[in-house]
């Protein structure tokens, strides 16, 4: 092993935990701020924090750890793109969208997303995978139960919660079977899934030159 | 060179829906791409059903062996005897909605997409690992969002005011103004959303039955597995409480694609599951596995009629019709007999002939109504397009399980093996078939209602009442003579099929026989 392969191995085991917390208050910012280039940046800061996760998982191969992180990277991207397409149109037809509309009940729900999850990740521990990851696990799926299911107007939250469901599966799943096409059908999901809720965002305000209706 | 029978199954529908997809922008060649995708499906599937199994079919320099395995990273992909009927008829069922969407979105992307999907889908099937079935019936869920809600044109403007007929450009898709709707999405983001929390559970499961494996005295893995395995298959199916994203999507989705959905994403689910209970036995060998199956389907069939028998909206009423049809197969399984298996596989086969015929009617219907399917928009429907309405009409009756149909015969089996057991299961079946029948009797009676000559109105006497040439006329739907013959050909397929099954019901054997984990 290189040096650097160990350094960044310790460096990732002494990072985890954090990066576990850092997940769940990125998420929990994209949840509870409305604008969608803050929200841009949450996404990319929760993958890097996904990106620590996964070095410590594929301790000898970092670059699967960088692909995971690209591909977030991309999908961040391309639900920024299409949520400003989306924000334009309605300025240009005078609707305006109300983001941040419940936010008590956001902030309420969010809390008790939060509880449960970190209790679960204590009293029902996850086999094949140590507690920090865990912890992880537990976080990006509360938040994809949040976001599935109390945010289902705003496509691209919907698909930051589904793409958060999948990043839990992938680490549960990676720790026990670090293997090449279980990644890499997932890497392809995660790109589909990204693919996928950025043409719903887009089609559904879909304006030809000629006329039309939302 | 030899060839494995999956990489044909695999490869060659990608490679054409990928010219598919480069064919897209030119126009004229819509033509060609419907039937190379139309065509692609249709030699697959007489390919998986015919070729011999462990035997090469030589042509040329190449030598197909279709039972031969093919290894991904060392995984293994194979056509079993017991998959070869299922794929054969996933495909099929692709080719001729293909051929039916030819008529109906020419230039739609559900062709390429529409190959892509069925080609992961009979990867699913032949696909080893549970873990990576449940990867690629992700994937194409996924795929399926795109032609589900596509930006279509209009091809009539909702009401003229003036004249009997409107200009007849506003009559063609081809050329049209540029009058186009934007689809509501929420079907596709729901499906998307439910197809996803479907996973986890697959993929523990793969996970814990290694584990099983490890230790075969650990009961609780296999009751955890169990369990899982059971949610993800009654999210997959919509089966109650996880109902809500087949109406949905029903309603929002573009009638062809829904119609793919619901028979060829769902079938390949239903294969998937008998394909489980077939390799783990202790599923199906489990107490509750019988009366958990009754009871689910039950209360699909219950709420599912409750639902349609109240429902005005046509799109919505087909979604709740498949909720019943999925209700009967869940009991038609439950009964843990071979010829509620049987059964169960009979409705598969007769669903798309059902639902082709409703998609064809909706399209149209919701076309006349300006891409809306409200009671509105919908009222004298049949007036203005009877082939569409006939259609919808037809399709209905053979989907909620009513004579003449195939789907008649099917539920007729079904109820006289519930009766011999229990008479207030066949019962409650029968009610949910009948809440189907109930709420296209109101869609029949909406459609039929008279606008083109309402009754007098009555006008104040200092009012002069319009001539009648500036009264509000709605236009009469241009209808394609190809997509007529369509519809009388399924519905003659339906209405012969009901009146001689056996053909039917002898290829649902055939089918059926290749599942064992249930005592003759």
């Amino acid at each position: 092993m290189s040096p650097f392969i160990a350094w960044l191995n310790r460096a990732s085991a002494l990072a985890s935990a954090p990066a576990a917390w850092g997940i769940f208050l990125t998420g929990a910012a994209i949840y509870l701020i409305s604008e969608w280039r803050l929200r841009f940046l949450l996404l990319l800061a929760q993958y890097l924090f996904v990106g620590i996760i996964f070095v410590r998982l594929f301790e000898s191969r970092p670059e699967m750890a960088l692909l995971k992180i690209l591909v977030g990277w991309l999908v961040a991207g391309a639900f920024l793109i299409s949520a400003r397409f989306r924000e334009q149109t309605a300025i240009a037809k005078g609707i305006q969208f109300r983001w941040s509309s419940h936010v008590s009940f956001r902030i309420l729900s969010l809390t008790t997303m939060t509880v449960v999850a970190y209790l679960g990740a204590q009293r029902y521990t996850l086999p094949f995978i140590p507690s920090d990851l865990a912890l992880a696990c537990y976080f990006l799926a509360a938040l994809a139960v949040l976001f599935i299911g109390t945010a289902e107007q705003e496509a691209s939250v919907l698909g930051v919660g589904v793409i958060n469901l999948l990043t839990a599966l992938d680490i549960f799943y990676s720790a026990r079977d670090p293997g090449l096409l279980v990644t890499g059908l997932l890497v392809m999901l995660t790109l589909l899934v990204g693919l996928a809720v950025s043409y719903l965002t887009v089609a559904e305000v879909y304006e030809p030159s000629g006329g039309g209706s939302t | 060179m030899i060839l494995p029978g999956p990489l044909l199954i695999l490869g060659l529908p990608m490679g054409a829906a990928l010219v598919a997809l480069l064919l897209m922008p030119i126009r004229l060649l819509s033509v060609i791409k419907a039937w190379l995708v139309a065509l692609t499906a249709a030699f697959i599937g007489v390919v998986v059903a015919l070729a011999p199994l462990n035997d090469a079919v030589s042509y040329r320099s190449f030598e197909l062996v279709l039972g031969r395995p093919m290894y991904i990273l060392g995984r293994g992909l194979v056509v079993e005897p017991v998959d070869r009927l299922p794929i054969a008829f996933l495909f099929f069922t692709a080719a001729g909605l293909f051929i039916l969407a030819w008529r109906l979105i020419p230039r739609s992307n559900f062709f390429p997409f529409g190959l892509m999907m069925v080609a992961l889908l009979a990867g699913a099937l032949m696909v080893e690992q549970v873990v990576y079935a449940a990867l690629l019936v992700e994937m194409a869920a996924m795929l399926a969002v795109f032609p589900l809600h596509e930006p279509r044109r209009r091809r009539i403007l909702p009401v003229t005011d003036e004249g009997e007929h409107p200009p007849k450009e506003t009559q063609d898709t081809d050329t049209s103004a540029p009058a186009q709707y934007s689809p509501r999405t929420q079907g596709g983001l729901r499906y998307i959303s439910y197809m996803t929390l479907a996973l986890p559970g697959l993929m523990v499961t793969h996970l814990l039955l290694e584990l099983f494996a490890i230790f075969p005295n650990d009961l609780g893995l296999l009751q955890s597995s169990t369990a899982l395995l059971g949610i993800s298959f009654a999210i997959l199916l919509g089966a109650l409480p996880f109902q809500s994203w087949i109406s949905t999507v029903a309603m929002d989705g573009s009638p062809p694609v829904v119609t793919f959905l619901f028979t060829i994403n769902l079938g390949t689910v239903w294969f998937m599951l008998l394909a489980y209970l077939e390799s783990y036995t202790w599923l199906s060998q489990q107490a509750a596995f019988g009366p958990l199956f009754t009871i689910i389907g039950l209360l699909m069939m219950g709420v599912g009629g409750a639902l349609a028998a109240s429902q005005r909206r046509l799109g919505r009423l087909l979604g709740y019709a498949t909720l019943v049809d999925n209700g009967a197969m869940f009991v038609a399984l439950g009964t843990q007999q071979v010829a509620g298996l049987t059964l169960m596989v009979m409705m598969l086969i007769a669903r798309p002939l059902a639902m082709g015929l409703m998609a064809v009617g909706l399209d149209g219907l919701r076309q006349l109504g300006g891409g809306e399917d409200r009671p509105e928009a919908m009222r004298g429907g049949a007036w203005l397009a009877p082939w569409r309405a006939l259609a919808f009409v037809v399709g209905g009756i053979a989907m909620a399980g009513f004579p003449i149909s195939l789907g008649f015969t099917a539920r007729w089996g079904l109820y006289r093996i519930l009766a011999d057991e229990n008479l207030l299961q066949a019962f409650i079946a029968l009610l949910g078939s009948a809440g189907v029948m109930m709420g296209l009797i109101s869609a029949i009676e909406n459609l039929l209602t008279d606008t083109q000559h309402p009754p007098d109105a009555v006008y104040p006497p200092d009012v002069t009442p319009p001539p009648p040439s500036k009264q509000r006329r709605r236009p009469r739907f241009k209808e394609d003579p190809l997509v007529v013959l369509m519809i009388i050909l399924l519905i003659v397929t339906v209405l012969g099929l009901g009146i001689f099954p056996h053909y039917a019901s002898r290829i649902a054997r055939q089918l059926a026989e290749g599942f064992t984990f249930l005592a003759p």
